[in-house]
């Protein structure tokens, strides 16, 4: 097995032995799509696209929170422990750790996610008769825009994580989280052209999601050792 | 300067020939000592070099120190460090909080940058190189271990980290070495310290360094757990050659365990010695003479610093402790005072601890402060 999976794994383990972060994440996961369903229901009639577009409008800012939710885990506990010393002291480039942080926290993100979707489709189905489960985009949605998300707010949050203090954290992290929703808000906003899940707001999605992630890996590189080292409260 | 001739060589050599043993053995002659220090050189061609020519593996110490200083926000926190540590030492670094210590442990293991000088693990910067990481094994007050998982996985996750071949079997065998093997299975969270300490050490030494880092080890432990962590680091020491590099505030156990210690005091290395050097260098030779009448102290003292080579006596408990000009003067001074009708219960020389050592240097370096 590789490095980059035998750190993912890890991660995805102790996401999955973190109670406090899970049943968090399960609540937030449930209660905000269901709560939501109630006036994307009201809100698109019967109107599939509509529904399809409000489903895929909740779901990001989910899969995002999630992220964030489980970064404090892989990230800023392991700096709060002090442990991440000892990794940085092992035969694995800090960047190879980074990715491996980051995907073991978009895993678990993303099943929260699809958790999330499942409900809020359910929901809707069960309040207006309309199923949005074969939508094409919708499907498209989840496997490609959302992970892409996931995992550059996890890449981002991490990166900050690690190179910052933990005072900065407490402040940033909010930033960071409010900063995606704003942004994928402002996105969704802006390219919207009507009610309704397009091909272009997903396509604009996926590039901005992309471009995201590509900067979360040029900022993990340039995180050094001794930033995260000085930085240990 | 030896880049490029060695470069040509390695290219030519490998033209010419594939045979392992004539390879390394003409980078050695040619390059010489300078080829460990080559960071052209890849860990693996010094892997190669060591086991066809053990005396490369001589001119490497494991741990080489030159000229190191470190700064924080403008304070000087080490000024000129060097020290060496052999292959299969166990080395004592000690200093009391904030000398530094572990800023030189994080420096020597590449987590923080050197402001001035050179350090060296294994003849390598790990700073820079991922495979000579490997080799080299670290302990940190923290243990490094994940309290939500088990103690087997906590091993095996580090087991994939290294590399380690057969897993299994070599987590099975670092469990039963430190008395954990019935516990494999539970959470490290509910670990007393003690048993963290001991899975930390596995941890440690679980892909077989050759130098391991142990900082603080045996802080936090009860006096039968901190004996078994000591007897640990010998065992490793003796067993698997593995050279120690132990930051420890035990004295005692620093003055038990390890062939060499350097104290760390203001930034500055205030002695650097082998144990029994250091305790045996009191300066002047001396011996402690106790008497079966402790009545008599006075009266000995002045008997025994009347002789002439007596430079020094003084009451000491129940005891004289007497400096003399030499110590093949010992038999004279003990007839001399059996003759002058005194009673000896015991005669011995006296040396100084290491803790008396230490606090002497700390002392100074706080004066001088």
């Amino acid at each position: 097995m590789s490095t980059l999976a035998v750190i993912a794994r890890r991660e995805i383990r102790l996401a999955l032995r973190n109670r406090g972060a899970l049943i968090t994440a399960l609540i937030f996961s449930v209660w905000f799509p269901v709560m939501s369903a109630l006036s994307i229901a009201v809100g698109a009639g019967g109107d599939t696209a509509a529904v399809a577009g409000g489903i895929a409008a909740i779901t990001l800012p989910v899969g995002v929170f999630m992220g964030y939710i489980f970064c404090a885990d892989a990230f800023l506990r392991e700096k709060r422990d002090g442990t991440i010393e000892t990794l940085l002291c092992a035969p694995v480039s800090l960047r190879r750790l980074w990715e491996g942080k980051a995907i073991g926290v978009t895993v678990p993100a993303y099943v929260m996610m699809l958790l999330s979707a499942v409900a809020s489709i359910a929901a809707i189905a069960g309040l207006t008769g309309v199923s949005v489960s074969a939508e094409p985009l919708l499907l498209l949605h989840f496997v490609a825009v959302v992970p892409i998300w996931i995992g550059a707010s996890a890449g981002l949050i991490g990166a900050a994580q690690l190179a910052l203090g933990m005072r900065e954290n407490q402040i940033l992290g909010f930033v960071f989280i409010f900063g995606f929703i704003f942004l994928i808000g402002g996105l969704q906003a802006v390219m919207s052209g009507g009610p309704g899940i397009s091909a272009t707001m997903e396509g604009v999605l996926a590039a901005v999601g992309l471009a995201l992630l590509g900067l979360a890996r040029a900022i993990a590189g340039k995180v050094t050792k001794e930033r995260i080292v000085r930085t240990i409260p | 300067m030896i880049g490029f001739p060695f470069l040509a060589l390695h290219v030519k050599v490998t033209l010419i020939t594939s045979r392992e043993e004539i390879y390394p053995y003409v980078l050695h002659r040619t390059c010489g000592r300078n080829l460990t220090r080559n960071p052209r050189c890849s860990s693996r061609t010094l892997s190669k070099l060591r086991r066809a020519v053990p005396e490369v593996e001589a001119d490497v110490n494991a741990v080489d120190v030159r000229g190191l200083s470190r700064s924080f926000d403008g304070r000087e926190i080490l000024r000129d460090v060097s020290f060496t540590v052999g292959h299969g030492e166990i080395f004592g670094y000690l200093g009391p909080n904030g000398a530094g210590k572990t800023t030189t442990i994080r420096i020597l293991l590449g987590l923080l940058a050197p402001g001035a000088g050179e350090v060296r693990v294994l003849g390598r910067d790990l700073a820079a190189d991922d495979d000579a990481r490997a080799r080299v094994g670290v302990l940190f007050e923290n243990n490094g271990l994940a309290d939500r998982m088990s103690a087997a996985d906590n091993l095996a996750y580090y087991a994939g980290l290294y590399g380690v071949e057969d897993p299994a079997a070599r987590i099975d065998e670092l469990l039963a070495l430190v008395d954990l093997a019935d516990r494999r299975d539970d959470p490290v969270g509910t670990f007393s310290t003690g048993m963290k300490r001991k899975l930390g050490i596995a941890r440690a030494i679980l892909h077989r360094p050759e130098v391991v880092f142990l900082d603080e080890p045996s802080s936090g432990l009860d006096p039968g757990a901190q004996r078994m962590v000591r007897d640990l680091i010998v065992e490793l020491s003796r067993r698997e050659e593995m050279t120690v590099f132990l930051n420890s505030h035990h004295l005692d156990e620093v003055q038990r365990i390890c062939s060499t210690v350097a104290i760390l005091a203001g930034g500055r290395i205030r002695a650097f010695d082998s144990v029994a050097n250091l305790t045996a260098s009191s300066g002047r030779p001396a011996v402690t003479v106790s008497l079966a009448d402790p009545g008599e102290r006075a009266r000995a003292c002045e008997t025994a610093g009347n002789l002439p080579y007596v430079t020094e006596c003084d009451a000491d408990g129940n005891s004289l402790l007497c400096t003399i000009a030499d110590p093949g003067a010992t038999p004279d001074l003990i007839a001399a005072l059996v003759g002058a009708g005194f009673r000896i219960e015991e005669v011995r020389r006296s040396s100084r601890s290491l803790e008396e050592i230490y606090l002497e240097h700390v002392g100074q370096a706080e004066g001088g402060a």
